[in-house]
C-alpha cells in the first residue's frame, strides 16, 4: 500500500508534480539532445576523416610509415590488390604512390605530401572527386595534373592552370623534379590535412619517383573501403595473416585522434548527464521536502499510529521515484523524436564554417545517439531522484509524532 | 484486569528556559472496559497525560505500564511497534490519510501489522458497518463529514484490536448531532465489545456520557469519580 499512497500523494499537488515532472523529463530529453549532437559531430568527423582521407584499413611495407620512405614499397602490389577485390568484406581498393616533397612556385614553396592515385580506383575509395570545387577531377589522357585544395591554392598564391613544381627524392635517393598544372582544386573540409595533401595521377609519379621501373609496381600505399565499418579491426586482422609481409591498420590505428574522439563522447554524454541531474536534484529537494512539511501532521499521525520510520523514509523515497519514473520515459520520448528528426535533418552549422574546417568537422551535424545513452539517461534519472529524497525523507522520520500531533 | 498502570508520572516542559510543570505526580490506573473521561480546564494537562500513556511522549518522572508492558522504557522505535500492536488513536483532527479512502485507511493499520488480506477485508467491513459507514467504504476523508471522518478513526482506531482506545478531544470539531452520533457509537462499542475507551474533552455532554471522570487541575488529579 506503500507504493499507492505515494502514488496517490504525487497528485495531491497536481502543479507542483507536473513542474518537476517537467523539469526532469526536459533535462533527460537535453541530456539526450546534447549527447545526440556531440556523438553525431564526433561520429560525423569520424565519417569524414575515414571518407576523405583514411579510408577504413590502409596496408603499407612495414617500414614505410617509419619515415615515409618512398623506397619502402608494397611487394607484388597487383596481385595484393586483386587479391583483396576478391574478399566479400571489402568494398573498394586503391593503390598509390606516396611520398614527402616540396611544392614550389615562383611565389613561394611548402612541404607537402604527394599521392600518386589511379583516378578511377581512388573514386571508389575516397570522396575527393565529389570535393572538388573548381576545375576537374583527372582526365584521361591528360598528362602531368595535379589537384590541390582551396587552402593550397591561398598559401601557393596559384589559381586553376597554374604551374605547380614537385621535387622529392627518387626511390635510388636521387633528387628529382617534376611540373605539374593545376586541373582542379578540392575542399575536403578538413584544413590540415587539406593544407598538407596534393594529388597527382599515378603513371606521371609512378614514372619520376622509380624511373625504370615498371609503373604499376611504384606502390606505397593500399587504401581499402569496407562494406561494415565495424569489421575494420577483424578483417585488419585476416589481411595481416593473408599478407605477412605488409603492415595492415585500421582508421583507429592510422589515426589514433578517431578513436579518442570517439571515445570522449561517452565521458561528454556521462558529464553532461550529471550537470543536469546535478541541477534537478534541487528542484527534487525542494519539491519533496515541500510536501514532507506541508504533511507534517499527517506524517506525525501515521508515525503515532504506527507506521514505522523504514516505512515512512521509504513512502517519501518512493514519491521521488514515481515523479523520475513518470518524467524519464517523457524525456526519453521527447529525446527520442528529436534524435529521428535531426538525425535525418541534422543541424546545419555552416555560419561557423571557417572554425568548424579548422577541425576538419561538417558543417551539417546529423544527431546520432549510442541506444545505450537512453537507458544511461534513465538509471541516472533514477538515482537523482533516489539521492534528492533522503533529505526529505530524513526530515520526515526525524519529526516527533507529539509535536506533530501538538498542532492539530 | 488493569490495561494501564501509571505511577507518580511528571511531565515538565522546558523550552526557553522557563520550565513548565504540565504533570505532577500523577497515579493512575484504568481497568478493562472502562468508558473514561479526562476533563479540566485548557493546559490542566489532558493532553500530555493521554500522549504518555498512549506511548507518544515520555514522562520526566514516574513510570507507564500498559497490558503488562513497561512502556516508558521503550525506544522511540519500540513505541512506534508498541502503539501499532495495542494501542488506537482518536486525534482531534487529521486523522486519516486523505488519499486513501475509508475502507483503504481503515485496512492500512492492518497491512502494517500483517494481518492476511482476507481478516483484513472482514474486519474492515465489519468495523466501519459498526461505526455506521457502509454506504461512504469507497469515499476519501476529504468527501466525508466531520463526524464521519471521526467514525472512520474509531474504525481506524478498532482495526489492531488494541488494549484501548486514546481520544483526544474527538468531538472538538463536531456539530451536536455529529457528537452524539459519535459518542452513541463509542458507548455502545464499550457495552458489546467491552472496548476500553479513554477520551479528553471539555463538552458538557461527553462529560455526562462517562462512566468515570478524572478531573485534572494544573496537571494533578483532583477528582476521580465513577458512575457505575
Ligand atoms: N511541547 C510543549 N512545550 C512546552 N509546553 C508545553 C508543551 N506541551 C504542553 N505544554 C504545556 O503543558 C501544559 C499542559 O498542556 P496540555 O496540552 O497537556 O493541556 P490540555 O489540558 O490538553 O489543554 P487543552 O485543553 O487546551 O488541550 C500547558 O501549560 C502547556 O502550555
Ligand atoms: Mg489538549
Amino acid at each position: 500500500m506503500i507504493p499507492l499512497i505515494a502514488w496517490r500523494n504525487i497528485w495531491r499537488s497536481r502543479t507542483r508534480s507536473l513542474v518537476v515532472i517537467g523539469a526532469i523529463a526536459i533535462g533527460v530529453w537535453a541530456a539526450l539532445f546534447m549527447t545526440g549532437f556531440a556523438t553525431g559531430m564526433a561520429r560525423g568527423y569520424v565519417r569524414s576523416a575515414v571518407d576523405n582521407i583514411v579510408s577504413h584499413l590502409q596496408m603499407h611495407h612495414p617500414q614505410f610509415k617509419e619515415d615515409y620512405d618512398a623506397r619502402f614499397m608494397v611487394d607484388t602490389p597487383g596481385a595484393v590488390a586483386d587479391r583483396l577485390r576478391e574478399m566479400p568484406s571489402i568494398k573498394a581498393v586503391s593503390a598509390r604512390a606516396v611520398v614527402n616533397g616540396m611544392a614550389s612556385t615562383p611565389k613561394g614553396a611548402r612541404g607537402v605530401q604527394i599521392k600518386g592515385i589511379n583516378p578511377d580506383e581512388e573514386a571508389g575509395v575516397t570522396t575527393l572527386r565529389e570535393k572538388i570545387v573548381e576545375g576537374s577531377y583527372f582526365l584521361p589522357d591528360r598528362r602531368n595534373e595535379v589537384l590541390i585544395s582551396v587552402a593550397m591554392a591561398d598559401k601557393l598564391h596559384i589559381k586553376m592552370r597554374s604551374k605547380l613544381v614537385l621535387t622529392f627524392q627518387e626511390t635510388s635517393g636521387e633528387l628529382t623534379t617534376g611540373a605539374f598544372r593545376v586541373a582542379g582544386i578540392f575542399d575536403s573540409g578538413n584544413k590540415p590535412f587539406d593544407e598538407t595533401h596534393i594529388f597527382v595521377d599515378h603513371s606521371d609519379m609512378a614514372a619520376l619517383l622509380a624511373p625504370g621501373s615498371p609503373t604499376e609496381d611504384v606502390i606505397q600505399e593500399i587504401a581499402i573501403m569496407l562494406h561494415a565499418p565495424k569489421t575494420a579491426a577483424t578483417v585488419s586482422d585476416t589481411l595481416q595473416s593473408l599478407f605477412p609481409g605488409l603492415l595492415s591498420e585500421t582508421y583507429h590505428q592510422i589515426s589514433p585522434d578517431l578513436e579518442m574522439y570517439e571515445s570522449q563522447i561517452n565521458t561528454v554524454s556521462y558529464i553532461y548527464l550529471g550537470i543536469i541531474m546535478l541541477a534537478l536534484v534541487f528542484g527534487i529537494v525542494n519539491t519533496m521536502l515541500m510536501a514532507v512539511l506541508e504533511r507534517y501532521r499527517e506524517i506525525g499521525m501515521l508515525m503515532a499510529i504506527g507506521m514505522n520510520k523504514i516505512k515512512v523514509f521509504s513512502m517519501i523515497v518512493f514519491e521521488a521515484l514515481m515523479l523520475g519514473l513518470i518524467a524519464a520515459p517523457l524525456g526519453m520520448g521527447l529525446g527520442w523524436v528529436s534524435m529521428l528528426y535531426l538525425g535525418r535533418k541534422g543541424i546545419n552549422l555552416s555560419a561557423y564554417s571557417e572554425s568548424l574546417r579548422l577541425y576538419g568537422l561538417e558543417q551539417i551535424i546529423y544527431f546520432e545517439l549510442p541506444p545505450e545513452t537512453y537507458w544511461q539517461a534513465g538509471i541516472f534519472v533514477m538515482f537523482t531522484a533516489l539521492l534528492a529524497s533522503l533529505y526529505p525523507a530524513w526530515k520526515a522520520i526525524s519529526l516527533r509524532p507529539v509535536e506533530a500531533i501538538r498542532k492539530i | 484486569m488493569s490495561v494501564i498502570i501509571a505511577k507518580g508520572i511528571s511531565k515538565t516542559y522546558d523550552p526557553d528556559g522557563m520550565p513548565v510543570l504540565a504533570l505532577q505526580r500523577i497515579d493512575l490506573e484504568i481497568r478493562e472496559g472502562e468508558f473514561t473521561a479526562i476533563v479540566g480546564p485548557s493546559g490542566s494537562g489532558k493532553s500530555t497525560l493521554l500522549n504518555i500513556i498512549g506511548g507518544l511522549d515520555k514522562p520526566s518522572e514516574g513510570m507507564v505500564e500498559v497490558g503488562g508492558h513497561m512502556i516508558t522504557e521503550l525506544s522511540d522505535n519500540e513505541l512506534i511497534d508498541f502503539r501499532k500492536e495495542h494501542i488506537g488513536f482518536v486525534f482531534q483532527a487529521y486523522n486519516l490519510i486523505p488519499v486513501l479512502t475509508a475502507r483503504e485507511n481503515v485496512e492500512f493499520v492492518m497491512l502494517l501489522q500483517q494481518r492476511p488480506k482476507a481478516e483484513r477485508e472482514a474486519r474492515t467491513k465489519e468495523l466501519l458497518h459498526a461505526v455506521g459507514l457502509d454506504d461512504k467504504m469507497d469515499k476519501r476523508p476529504g468527501e466525508l463529514s466531520g463526524g464521519q471522518q471521526q467514525r472512520v478513526a474509531v474504525a481506524r482506531a478498532l482495526a489492531p484490536k488494541p488494549a484501548f482506545i486514546l481520544a483526544d478531544e474527538p468531538t472538538a470539531n463536531l456539530d451536536t448531532k455529529s457528537t452524539e452520533n459519535l459518542l452513541d457509537i463509542m458507548a455502545e462499542l464499550n457495552r458489546e465489545e467491552k472496548i476500553t475507551f479513554i477520551f479528553s474533552t471539555h463538552d458538557q455532554r461527553v462529560i455526562n456520557r462517562a462512566r468515570r471522570v478524572i478531573t485534572l487541575v494544573d496537571g494533578a488529579v483532583a477528582s476521580d469519580e465513577k458512575r457505575d
